[in-house]
């Protein structure tokens, strides 16, 4: 034997590495593109969702307090461009955020904050439209993706009037129609009924969304401005949502009658 | 159009929608505070049942196999607010004169025969209580927990105002103007037996024509309608919905077994009809519009936010809904 066969190997080793590269590579691309999709091809954001991310407690940057852990915020440049009257108001709705956080009533949490709240919601989905149940309140909130517009009228709504649209695979919401009821937070952060939203939701893969939104309020904001998460699939066995009307737990307690005790 | 000054703002859509919920009581009372006239005054609706047999299902299907009952429903006659007499006086409404029983709708319990829920004593004496007290609700619990925006639960939420069917792979959802019922296809395991909901746990299968659903973890909170029906927190329901092919009705059956507070298991019987294109919106029954688009065809949306409704704001929760 001479050394002779093996640099005529390594050529051929070369070759088996590149191939299963390019194997690798295009598995890769396979997997990217293996997000699940409705029949008409577009992405189906069917599924339980929910974010790891503490926003909820308090969208900007903060140290550790009682009430929250510490979380360097999800905000596209820190902190939310308050007008000054407005930033008054959010310190004033921080120093009450116990009592005043329309949470603590159970009331609908509104866009964005259902859907970074610490609950898991469903999606079901259909070419015509999305439902949004979120477990907290069992709230439903329509994203129409029929080439629909927002109603010339229309009242002011706690989720608001959501129309969607796609930009490649990325589902594109415009909501507008708000109360101003809604915070967006734990920490008091808020905005009027002028608010316009813009999401933007984009499979990173088969299980994670990532999920970016675009807030607008001439009366409260200096200028849009932009949070993002990434939400969750879950996929614990049996995992479903179980209603959580927390707003009857103050008077649960006197239905149904009961059998007297004597 | 009233339909769409409902929907203007959001607030006054609560008012409204309680205002509507009277008006619905009201509106029945008035309309037959005139003495009684023979039928012939009064459009002729038939207040039967109609005879839905259990079968195999002929209509559309949708691409996951699951019968196509996917719209807007609503109950065929009558109000929520009276069980046993669905055309009959409410609790809490002034005395007037009604149209003989016989020619009013049929009690919604079609089993037992006499169309009464086969109370305990004890259990009917409640229901009597809450029925004395209904107007001057001297203890909370007098107090409708609907009128505090909890969901009107099974069976009621099948027999007041409208509701939406959606289908997906897996599940049937119902939207209820207060409340969902997400039915899940799948068999999984109902949730631990502590776990009490106010629109229950719901395990479903297609059966031919029939959807098949069996409740648990039922909070028994909900009242029947105003007459103040109730069950416990012990009871088990099982639902079955029969599909007429032609996409035009379907009957809604709950057999109700509750040792707690019955004698024997009874059920409730709901016929109910589609909305479609061709009917003409109606206030929480069918409270829909056209959506605003660039096409011709027309495509019809719900129009209201199910505010009270589907999430707690309430008829009086929002401070601004006083207003």
């Amino acid at each position: 034997m001479t050394d002779a066969p093996i640099p005529a190997q390594r050529p051929r080793g070369i070759r088996l590495l590149t191939a299963g590269l390019m194997l690798l590579a295009s598995h890769l691309a396979f997997a990217h593109d293996a997000i699940p999709r409705l029949p008409n091809g577009k992405p189906d954001f069917s599924g339980i969702w929910q974010t790891l991310t503490p926003a909820d407690d308090d969208l900007e940057p903060h140290a550790a307090r009682k009430d929250a852990p510490p979380s360097a915020g999800v905000i596209e440049g820190k902190f939310i461009p308050y007008l000054p009257q407005a930033l008054a108001q959010k310190k004033k709705n921080f120093e009450a955020r116990e009592t005043a956080d329309p949470r603590t009533k159970g009331w609908t949490l509104g866009v964005p904050r259902g859907i970074y709240y610490p609950e898991p919601f469903q999606i079901f989905q259909r070419p015509r439209d999305l439902k949004l149940v979120f477990q907290f309140g069992h709230t439903v909130r329509t994203i129409h993706t029929n080439q629909t517009e927002h109603p010339d009228v229309i009242g002011d709504l706690l989720s608001g009037d959501s129309r969607g649209r796609w930009d490649g695979d990325t589902l594109v919401v415009d909501a507008r129609n708000f109360t101003d009821q809604t915070w967006l937070d734990r920490a008091g952060n808020f905005h009027s009924s002028d608010l316009h939203v813009v999401e933007r939701w984009t499979y990173l893969d088969a299980n994670t969304v990532e999920y970016k939104a675009t807030l607008e309020d001439p009366q409260v904001y200096s200028r849009p401005w932009t949070l993002g998460v990434i939400l969750h699939r879950h996929r614990e066995k049996d995992f479903q949502l179980i209603e959580d009307y927390r707003f009857t737990l103050d008077f649960d307690q006197y239905y149904p009658p009961k059998r007297d005790k004597n | 159009m009233t339909d769409r000054t409902l929907t203007r703002s959001r607030p006054r859509n609560a008012a409204l929608l309680l205002a509507s919920a009277c008006l619905l009581a009201t509106g029945a009372a008035h309309a037959q505070s005139a003495p009684p006239q023979p039928a012939a005054a009064a459009p002729v609706v038939d207040k039967s049942i109609p005879k839905i047999p259990a079968g195999p299902w002929q209509g559309p299907r949708l691409p996951d196999g699951q019968p196509d009952v996917t719209g807007f429903w609503g109950p065929a006659f009558g109000s929520y607010l009276n069980l046993t007499d669905p055309e009959g006086i409410s609790t809490g409404e002034r005395q007037r004169n009604l149209p003989p029983r016989e020619q009013r709708a049929p009690s919604r319990v079609s089993d037992p025969a006499d169309g009464q829920v086969p109370y305990q004593p004890w259990a009917r004496a409640k229901v009597q209580e809450y029925q004395t007290y209904y107007a001057n609700p001297i203890k909370p619990e007098y107090v409708d927990p609907l009128a505090r925006c909890a969901p009107p639960g099974i069976p009621q939420a099948l027999y007041m105002h409208g509701h939406e069917i959606y289908q997906y792979p897996g599940y049937v959802v119902f939207l209820f103007d207060q409340g969902t019922r997400i039915i899940h296809l799948d068999n999984k395991p109902q949730l631990p037996d502590n776990i009490k909901l106010w629109n229950g746990d719901s395990r479903g299968r297609w059966e031919g024509n029939t959807l098949v659903v069996s409740v648990a973890n039922y909070n028994g909170k909900s009242k029947f309608g105003r007459s103040g029906e109730f069950v416990s927190e012990n009871v088990k329901i099982e639902e079955r919905y029969t599909f007429d092919t032609n996409g035009k009705r379907y009957n809604y059956e709950a057999r109700i077994t509750d040792p707690t507070v019955l004698t024997r298991p009874f059920t409730v019987t709901v016929p109910i009809r589609k909305y479609t294109e061709a009917d003409k919106p109606r206030p929480v029954v069918y409270a829909v519009r056209e959506a605003k688009h660039a096409g011709k065809d027309a495509i019809i949306e719900y129009a209201e936010e199910r505010a009270c409704i589907e999430f707690n704001s309430g008829h009086a929760h929002l401070p601004s809904a006083a207003k």
